[in-house]
């Protein structure tokens, strides 16, 4: 029982983790119909990003209100502008092509990002060396919140345990979410944004600056992103070049079990994911963990290939 | 249908002589193993990828599923003989039946995956696939019989380069004769637009589903040969990096020719070889600057996809072949 | 029997959200029938094709194709388990062949090909490709049996194809003689081996129809077939597909917008606006109907002239 609940809030805190990297695929998707590969990049990169501010900060800043809130705030507003970089130079130019080329590029963007930071580059100015690129090792990332057993219940060898971590991020995303949410449908750029992802040429003879709205959606996503990494990091105490592509890929897979482009499609498909790895992991073994994703997605596109909330979309003839 | 059969006979009896001629050079022929292997990897993805218009990443997952069946059952077998053949023509009918038995669960394997991919849009197929390579990944890794992550060995070591050789003409023969038959056009026709297609009669999930059963078969016979040349057979040589590896190839050969499959394929295996061998002499016997030449290698594989689709998505061949070519000039000369 | 409609529409609507945007459509068309349809931009003409071929599944009623119902609940997804509305290709296979407003040709393949595309081969090596249809649209265990034939019938087609057999190469010359006489009746013989992207337009759009013959229909659905030519070609046209309609025994449903043209050629017209059928009848019938003269607004008949 005990160890039901554990892995319960395990499964919700990892799921609300995924939900928000999920959004920023479901939103990129609806805009573009473009699976954005290098989106789990972006993270990475704004995790490390985080973690080269946190290092420059100083130790006595962590735990701190305003330290946390300048790892965030830095992160994020850099992975907005990564992502504002790669829409307008990589896929916009690409952008009335064949819908390959664009996934090529994405495919491409997200593997020089991966392996590009496992390589260890450093430069030497004035007797100080610079670190440029990290390297394939995983550092540990700091403790920027001080984890701490926000409750705990029942007995010394049968707990369960709530970190104030897993507490925080769960209000951090859930805020980002209902955010999001209202953004979308209660704003102007969110009515443009749900024309563009109607029909980007119908939009563009409406007057709408097509362009503004998909660099728009790329830094949100990008932003969201970002929070979403340094969350997943402050949870796994580390930071790897590869954690990009593998929260990526399941993020992913939670946007697709959900519907792709259905913004509460991908929160629900996300914690479902979550819940379907904590329990697999919990009752057989942690090295099956990234099977369990796949699998998952499998099964769904086998039964339900359009997710749990999309509509079978036809191409209009 | 002898007729059909005889290019293919020529071929092995051309293949045997090779191997005859040149089969004591063994760096020559590990590596002559290495570029056929790639070839015939590249060659198969790039019925699904460049022919059909859908995008697999996770062509290593297929080789995996080869390399282990076909180690598996080599392994099984390794004592045995049919009494009556001579020992070598022996062991070569076991190498066949084993890289056939891996094809075919391969094959199997990209049914599976296939199936419910292929029935939505293209780039779902990209995702599944990736994943499919990271569960047989994990799969493996969590088998014991299959070696775990340290790996399979004491495979024996039957494939000769004549045998890779063999298989890398047979996967050209056939995307050369898929690419003019009924089902190659269907192929082209749903690369070019998939409504229309439809609307034509063209049964594109079925079509889709079978090219992708036929390039996961060679990719299954791809690492079966594999495991019959190196000494072990670990997960560690199918990561997502084989597989773009792949990907890369086709894409700088140009999506749909299969002739810039070939072509990228031997120079981009050749290349890095070539490289490590030179950096490996350079820093005196050292390999640590053939490591560090060899990890750039990755990330400069994907800035290159990122170029070749802004400057030239087409690549170097475009859909152009070899033979169309030698066609056209031999018509122009009878002319 | 003969004379049963090879197309029959029953009260067919289609709803997009809210948006109606075909409601209680109905037709027929038999063989040698020549019927229009028209209507104002935007009256639901290309979404009547759409429901008809399998595009859009239509909300409510039913298209029967040659005797099959070929549309079940939109609300039916197309998951493995579930048995969705008939697939395009599933239709076309039944004798319903289109052409598209806006021209969707294989754009890399030369003419040839385009062509060659549409005539699958139907001598299927070993089970006749109309008998497997027939298992697997009447459903049920034969649906499984006619899906199970056909992939066998697959594979082999495969093998062929690899060992390029007699049985092989006759078939490919067999298609290659009919795609041939396809293109010189649409007058394309010239541009046999040039690629599509690279005809003329209404070339082009003549290839589109030599494609949609290579299916081997029953009917043809035209999509504008005539857009973007001058009043020569236009009638030249009307023309070539009067004769198509003798030659293949065909029932041909043409979308136009030239009023003259259709009022020329067409037995039957059909006039939309909104999605609703506002007109049926014979030319005459229709051009004195006071409901598609304020449709129009001055576009009337007389006047378009």
């Amino acid at each position: 029982m005990y160890g039901f609940l554990q892995h319960l809030i395990n499964g919700l805190a990892a799921g609300t983790i995924y939900a928000l990297v999920a959004l920023g695929y479901t939103m990129v998707y609806g805009v573009l119909k473009l699976i954005n590969f290098a989106h789990g990049d972006v993270m990475m990169v704004g995790v490390y990003v985080g973690y080269a501010v946190a290092f420059l900060m100083g130790r006595e800043h962590f735990g701190t209100f305003a330290g946390v809130m300048l790892v965030f705030l830095v992160s994020m507003l850099a992975c907005a502008a990564f992502g504002l970089l790669i829409e307008r130079f990589a896929y916009r130019p690409l952008r009335e092509k064949p819908r390959l080329t664009s996934l090529i590029t994405a495919i491409g963007i997200s593997f020089a990002l991966s392996y590009g930071f496992q390589l260890d580059l450093a430069v030497n100015l004035g007797g100080t060396s610079y670190t440029l690129l990290p390297g394939a090792a995983s550092r540990a990332f700091p403790e920027i919140i001080v984890p701490n057993q926000w409750f705990e219940f029942g007995s010394d060898d049968q707990s369960v345990i709530i970190w104030n971590w897993q507490v925080i991020s769960f209000l951090i995303a859930a805020a980002l979410m209902v955010g999001l949410q209202l953004l979308v449908f209660k704003t102007r750029f969110g009515r443009a944004m749900r024309a563009v992802s109607f029909d980007h040429r119908v939009a563009a003879l409406l007057g709408i600056p097509v362009d503004r709205v998909i660099a728009g959606t790329f830094m949100l996503g990008s932003a969201l992103a970002a929070c979403a990494g340094l969350l997943y990091a402050i949870k796994d105490t580390s930071v790897q070049p590869l954690m990009g592509m593998y929260i990526g890929l399941k993020a992913f897979v939670a946007a697709v079990i959900g519907g792709i482009g259905n913004v509460p499609g991908a929160v629900v498909g996300a914690l479902a994911l979550g819940l379907c790895e904590e329990f697999v992991v919990g009752y057989t073994s942690s090295s099956w963990r990234d099977a369990v994703a796949f699998g998952f997605l499998i099964l769904v596109l086998l039964a339900k290939p359009e997710g749990l909330f999309g509509r079978v979309q036809a191409e209009k003839v | 249908m002898i007729r059909g059969a005889a290019p293919a006979i020529l071929a092995a009896v051309g293949c045997i002589a090779l191997q005859a001629l040149l089969g004591e050079w063994a760096f020559f022929g590990y590596l002559a193993s290495l570029v056929g292997v790639n070839v015939i990897l590249a060659v198969s993805l790039n019925v699904i990828n460049g022919m059909t218009g859908q995008f697999s990443i996770g062509h290593a997952g297929f080789m995996a599923v080869g390399a282990y069946t076909g180690g598996i059952l080599s392994l099984a077998t390794a004592q045995d003989r049919i009494g009556v053949l001579p020992e070598v023509v022996s062991d070569q009918l076991f190498l066949v039946g084993s890289l056939c038995a891996g094809g075919t669960v391969a094959a199997l394997c990209g049914l599976i995956v296939g199936l419910p991919s292929l029935r939505l849009r293209g780039d779902y197929l990209a995702i599944v696939t990736l994943g499919f390579g990271e569960i047989i990944r994990v799969i493996v890794q969590n088998t014991q019989a299959l070696g775990g992550a340290l790996g399979l060995s004491g495979v024996p070591q039957r494939a000769g380069f004549g045998m890779v050789w063999f298989w890398v003409f047979l996967v050209v023969l056939m995307a050369r004769r898929l690419a003019a038959s009924p089902h190659g056009r269907s192929l082209w026709a749903i690369r070019e637009d998939e409504v229309a297609a439809e609307a034509m009669g063209v049964d594109t999930t079925s079509y889709k589903v079978r090219a992708f059963v036929l390039s996961s078969f060679f990719a299954g016979v791809a690492g079966a040969l594999f495991a019959h040349f190196v000494p072990i057979v670990n997960p560690g040589s199918f990561t997502f990096v084989k597989s773009m590896e792949i990907v890369v190839m086709i894409v700088a050969g140009g999506l749909g020719s299969t002739t810039g499959a070939f072509t990228a394929a031997v120079f981009l295996t050749l290349l890095p070889e070539g490289m490590r061998s030179l950096f490996t002499t350079l820093g005196g016997g050292d390999p640590s600057l053939a490591q560090k030449v060899d990890q750039v290698r990755m990330p400069i594989y994907g800035v290159l996809l990122v170029l070749i689709m802004l400057t030239r998505p087409q690549g170097i061949f475009g859909t152009h072949e070899a033979w169309d070519a030698v066609a056209r000039w031999r018509k122009k000369a009878r002319a | 029997m003969s004379d049963a409609p090879l197309l029959e529409v029953k009260n067919v609507s289609i709803r997009f959200g809210g948006l109606k945007a075909l409601s209680n459509f109905s037709l027929e068309v038999r063989k040698g029938d020549l019927k229009g349809l028209i209507g104002p931009n935007g009256a639901g003409k290309t979404t009547a094709f759409n429901a008809l071929t399998g595009v859009y599944p239509p909300t409510e009623g039913a298209v029967v194709v040659g005797g099959v119902q070929i549309n079940r609940k939109a609300s039916e997804g197309q998951g493995l388990f579930s048995r969705g509305a008939m697939r395009p290709f599933e239709i076309n296979r039944l004798g319903l062949a289109r052409t598209f407003q806006n021209i969707r040709l294989f754009k890399q393949l030369s003419a040839l090909d385009n062509v060659r595309v549409a005539i699958i081969a139907r001598t299927a090596p070993l089970f006749s490709a109309e008998r497997t249809y027939r298992m697997k649209v009447a459903g049920g265990f034969s649906k499984f049996a006619g899906r199970t034939l056909e992939t066998i019938n697959n594979y082999l087609d495969w093998w062929r194809a690899f060992f390029r057999t007699p049985g092989f190469l006759r078939e490919e010359a067999e298609v290659t003689a009919r795609a041939d006489e396809l293109l010189q009746v649409m007058g394309l013989s010239h541009r046999r081996d040039e690629l599509a992207r690279n005809l003329p337009y209404g070339e082009q759009r003549r290839l589109e129809i030599a494609r949609a013959l290579g299916t081997g229909p029953k009917v043809l659905l035209l999509d504008e077939p005539a857009a973007g030519m001058n009043t020569r070609e236009k009638g030249d046209l009307m023309v070539l597909i009067r004769e198509l309609k003798d030659r293949f025994g065909l029932g041909i449903l043409l979308i136009e917008h030239d009023m003259k043209l259709v009022m020329g050629i067409c037995e039957q017209i059909t006039v939309l606006d909104h999605g609703e059928t506002i007109a049926t009848g014979t030319p005459a019938e229709v051009r004195a109907d006071p409901k598609v003269i304020e449709a129009y607004l001055g576009e009337a008949p007389g006047a378009a002239a």
